[in-house]
């Protein structure tokens, strides 16, 4: 094990990391920029070296300054956290060419699992399930019927070159394939100058469900079981639970052992999260990897008992995995709740400030990963992200009924946060029976 | 090692000078938390005496600006500012370019804005670090060899 490691990261996942270095005695050193200067959980690091002003790009994001700390300080090795630097193969690259082991996967394997193309290519291989599509441009009308007709409406059309939603349109059948066609074109060749469009399947009402990996350096993987986290705004998860609520054992398990079987060809170790799309049929279609530790992995935690961050410190340290796939249980259902300070009710701007209230909730079942605390002052720097209440209990309708219970007792202000918003979604008919998927929030409180 | 003192910030108090001079300004208080600064001019040709007491670095500014009732009486002189000079980045300050050359400056030292008072090495690169004050240097705040972290004081320099 490392006798010490630095933390490049900051509030709540370097709060995280410094609980599980400490649990396993390996002295941890966090770094701050002059806007967390005053932050109470630096005090938990055995060491706190500034490393320069807000801005992330001169502090967090600083590849020099991070690398200048970990030496002057001697680390053996750096947990980036999630974001930052966190799958950017370039910094895992100059830790390890500066001797300072990455906690996180291998550059190669970073690089195939983190990029769209070369993981689909993977995925492919490994027979994953994929979007069916057009597998390339359509170069007529004809091609994108037929393409159509093999896949099934609806489909989509997409430009290559775009992004944004632009150059998109969905076809329910050939007469408005036709149309689309035209229309998606012309978008695409105003906003990107190229009018090349591919076609792929349509998944209405979608839902997201990731599988959490654990890789060892010699070659071990295993799952932990699955994720739903399809209550999202605008691509952003709001609420993650475990197990997912609406599939089959059949259907777990094959979802869980493709995610291990695209890890295992990618040589992969470390953390992961195999992300999919689950469409109506309970089809799932594999969407992208995710290189490294997920704000959601409390989720995972709470149902399987395993700690992941201590585990991505063992991994890389040279552990094995000291379990088998069949030693993992799945038991009772946990749910998180992303605390944001943010006001839902002006289309969720930033709500920065001084957190002059803050009790906590507490009693069974509950668990809080937070840096943040009474006369935390909340900056406009970084992500609105105040912390996640976790809670796991014996059956998913405990778990609703035990969340409820401490978003009551939340007291959290005079900064706005989601937690209103938590209890609408608690309380709500549509995610007790979870008839939910990733558009479900912002079509049931009109908000964009 | 990281030292959470305070310390004049000094580049804000080089903007709150500029701010002044540019609007005819003969008396500036910012106030934040616990920490507080007055700046105050007279209209004399001769320099710009002014008082610093030790403030926080701040995200958020709010002026306080209190142009003067007087603009033609001069202001009693005040207590000459020391300022510090303070490490850009993280990384191992040098007294010397190298072991057996002399320490770029001493105690007593009169540096200008490019003087190069020490080396801070970072990731095998050394930096060389300059004053960015005039004045004559009054206080080592750290030894040679010693780790050193962005904004940490290294220098005191009795500004002139």
């Amino acid at each position: 094990m490392f006798s010490r490691i630095l933390v490049a990261n900051r509030g709540e996942i370097a709060l995280r990391i410094i609980r599980a270095c400490r649990e396993l005695g390996v002295e941890v050193v966090a770094v701050y920029s002059e806007a967390d200067r005053d932050a109470a959980y630096l005090k938990l690091a055995d060491q706190a070296i500034c490393i320069g002003p807000a801005a992330a790009a001169e502090s967090y994001l600083n590849i020099p300054r991070i690398i200048s700390a970990a030496e002057v300080a001697d680390v053996q090795a750096i947990h980036p956290g999630f974001g930052f630097l966190s799958e950017n193969a370039h910094f895992a690259d100059v830790c390890r060419s500066c001797k300072i082991e990455f906690i996180g996967p291998s550059v190669e394997s970073m690089k195939m699992l983190g990029s769209k193309l070369a993981s689909k290519d993977l995925a492919k291989q490994c027979k994953v399930p994929l979007t069916p599509g057009s597998d390339g441009p359509v170069q007529s009308e004809k091609e994108a019927v037929e393409v159509a007709k093999k896949i099934g409406y609806p489909v989509i059309i997409k430009a290559s070159a775009g992004g944004g939603g632009r150059g998109m349109r969905v076809a329910h059948n050939e007469i408005t394939l036709k149309s689309s066609l035209n229309a998606a074109r012309a978008e695409a060749e105003a906003a990107f100058k190229d009018a090349t469009v591919f076609i792929e399947k349509y998944h209405e009402e979608p839902r997201h469900v990731e599988v959490q990996i654990l890789g060892d350096k010699h070659g071990n993987v295993v799952h932990l079981f699955e994720r739903d986290c399809s209550i999202q705004r605008r691509h952003q998860k709001l609420v993650e639970e475990s197990p997912c609520p609406v599939i089959d054992e059949e259907t777990r398990q094959e979802l869980c052992e493709s995610a291990v079987r695209l890890a295992k060809a990618a040589g992969y170790y470390s953390a992961a999260t195999v992300e999919f799309v689950m469409d109506k049929q309970k089809k799932f279609y594999f969407l992208e990897v995710n290189t490294r530790i997920q704000v959601e992995h409390p989720v995972t935690e709470s149902v399987t008992g395993q700690d992941l961050i201590q585990w991505q410190l063992r991994i890389a340290a040279g552990e094995k995995l000291d379990m088998a796939q069949k030693d993992i249980r799945l038991t009772g259902a946990a749910i998180e709740c992303r605390i944001n300070a943010e006001d839902p009710d002006r289309n969720f701007t930033p709500s920065p400030g001084l957190l002059e209230e803050f009790a906590p909730p507490g009693g069974p079942g509950v668990r809080l990963d937070t840096h943040a605390y009474q006369g935390y002052r909340i900056g406009p720097n970084y992500d609105s992200m105040i912390g996640k209440l976790i809670v796991h209990r014996p059956t998913r309708d405990q778990a609703i009924a035990t969340m409820r219970r401490a978003l009551d007792e939340f007291r959290a202000g005079p900064v706005k946060t989601t937690i209103p918003l938590h209890r609408f979604i608690m309380n709500s008919q549509d995610f007790r029976q979870s008839r939910v998927d990733t558009g479900w929030i912002e079509r049931t409180r009109r908000v964009k | 090692m990281a030292t959470k003192e305070t310390f004049t910030d000094n580049k804000r108090v080089k903007d709150l000078i500029k701010l002044m001079s540019d609007h005819g300004l003969t008396e500036i208080e910012l106030v934040e938390d616990k920490a507080k600064i007055r700046l105050k001019r007279d209209f004399a040709p001769v320099g710009m005496p002014m008082t610093a007491a030790p403030m926080m670095p701040m995200a958020h500014q709010v002026p306080i600006m209190a142009p003067t009732a007087n603009p033609g009486t001069s202001a009693p002189a005040e207590d000459e500012g020391v300022i510090p000079i303070k490490s850009p980045m993280v990384g191992t300050f040098y007294t010397a370019a190298n072991p057996d050359s002399d320490p770029f400056v001493k105690i007593g030292t009169t540096v200008g804005k490019d003087t190069v008072v020490c080396i801070i090495e970072a990731m095998k690169v050394f930096n060389e670090i300059r004053a960015e004050v005039s004045g004559v240097v009054t206080k080592m705040l750290v030894q040679n060899g010693q780790p050193v972290e962005y904004n940490q004081p290294l220098f005191m320099v009795k500004a002139q």
